[in-house]
């Protein structure tokens, strides 16, 4: 009888042990993990949904700018998305309501950054050596001065 | 008879802490079992992203990088996506990357008489084998069944091994969150039916994402008509970057 207190203690002993085990495993490991793999699938959801999509795409700006987009598309910029050369559409519009005016880059850095001929770029892509490009130099002036942003062939 | 009494009061003290441990234990599971992918209307199962770079269109504009920037609020310093620029001879090589290409790039002197040079865009490359979800001890870093290597965030502790791991340098960890990010390509875009905020803006077509599941799909098309390369392709890690033009130069 004595011996088989012994046994009965070793095996309430154990229980306790996987019962705590189990108890503390299930208050630490999150309930979607290892569903499809060992990580948590509920972070594919919040992935998912981090922030709302900040860029909308041309296809979005022209919903209110119906004649701006058909002369973009219209012209050799039709490629360029409105939000390259302007900011993204959420700092315009937010839940269909506009939130702050759209903001236009007018400086030299902003063509210069396409269009300035510098080791790289593929040699058909259209671009401007500064130096020769207007008598008098560029120094001070904007490409808007004489081009159309939208349309820029000259 | 003191011998029964203590047994059965063991018996039953221990019949209610295996019960309720049980209840707990299974409640987690059957809780689990039953959910789906909670993003609505999207199932993961009907795609396969795939994203091509065609660095022969490239023009090193930035639009890309800066695009990023501001789509995942992607701290200053840091980049899930860059441009380097390859300039070189038989004899020498210079390669740079101002700020990533965020501002674009300026006109360089090489010191040498270049007879080629050309933009690469940079960017995490899903691998399918992925060195960096193998090493992370926590289980924060996981490919999605859509083809997509994330980080969790919350499970992620920062030890930066999936940042040593990565052969193509696109993980690095935050100043703000101290834990580990990367390109998601867009996660919270392509999920909604968008494209990833460099595609959308790239002005030359550099730039393609598409889903391997759609038939018409341009991407798919280049994958199945193109000479298609992948970056540090001995290291086996099956990069779902696909490059158009890359040079041997390129790692």
């Amino acid at each position: 009888m004595e011996h088989a207190r012994h046994v009965f203690r070793v095996l309430f002993v154990l229980l306790v042990a996987v019962v705590g085990i189990v108890l503390v495993r299930s208050f630490l490991v999150p309930a979607s993990y290892g569903l499809y793999g060992p990580y948590r699938f509920d972070n594919v959801a919040e992935q998912a949904a981090i922030r709302p999509p900040l860029h909308g795409g041309a296809v979005a700006c022209g919903e209110c700018h119906e004649d701006r987009s058909k002369a973009v598309a219209a012209g050799v910029h039709r490629s360029v998305s409105c939000e390259v050369c302007h900011a993204p559409l959420g700092r315009h519009v937010k839940g269909g309501d506009v939130v702050a005016p759209m903001a236009v880059d007018r400086s030299f850095t902003l063509c210069a950054r396409c269009h300035r001929k510098i080791d790289g770029r593929p040699t058909a892509f259209p671009q401007v050596v500064l130096e020769q490009h207007v008598q008098g130099g560029l120094e001070g002036r904007v490409c808007l001065e004489c081009h159309d942003p939208h349309s820029p062939k000259l | 008879m003191d011998d029964n009494r203590s047994t059965r009061r063991d018996f039953l003290s221990n019949a209610i802490t295996l019960g309720s441990g049980a209840v707990v234990f299974l409640s987690g599971t059957s809780l689990a079992a039953g959910e789906e992918h909670p993003a609505e209307r999207y199932d993961w199962e009907a795609h396969r992203y795939a994203y091509v770079i065609d660095t022969t269109k490239c023009i090193g504009c930035g639009s890309c990088v800066r695009a990023c920037r501001a789509e995942n609020e992607v701290p200053d310093g840091y980049f899930r996506t860059w441009v380097e620029r390859y300039v070189l001879s038989a004899e020498s090589s210079h390669v740079d990357s101002p700020n990533g290409g965020l501002d674009g790039f300026p006109p360089m002197q090489a010191g040498f008489a270049p007879t080629k040079s050309f933009f690469v865009p940079k960017m995490c490359n899903h691998c399918k084998e992925t060195p960096c979800i193998q090493v992370c001890p926590v289980g924060a870093s996981y490919r999605t069944r859509d083809g997509v290597v994330l980080v969790d965030g919350q499970r992620c502790i920062g030890c930066g091994y999936c940042v040593q791991a990565c052969p193509y340098g696109s993980r690095f960890l935050s100043p703000k969150t101290h834990t580990a990010e990367k390109c998601t390509w867009c996660y919270h875009r392509v999920t909604k039916g968008m494209k990833p905020a460099c595609v959308e803006v790239c002005p030359t077509a550099t730039r393609l994402f598409g889903d391997m599941k759609r038939e018409d799909d341009p991407v798919r098309r280049i994958l199945e008509h193109e000479r298609v390369a992948v970056m540090q392709p001995h290291l086996l890690t099956e990069p779902q970057c696909f490059y158009l033009g890359l040079d041997k130069e390129v790692r």
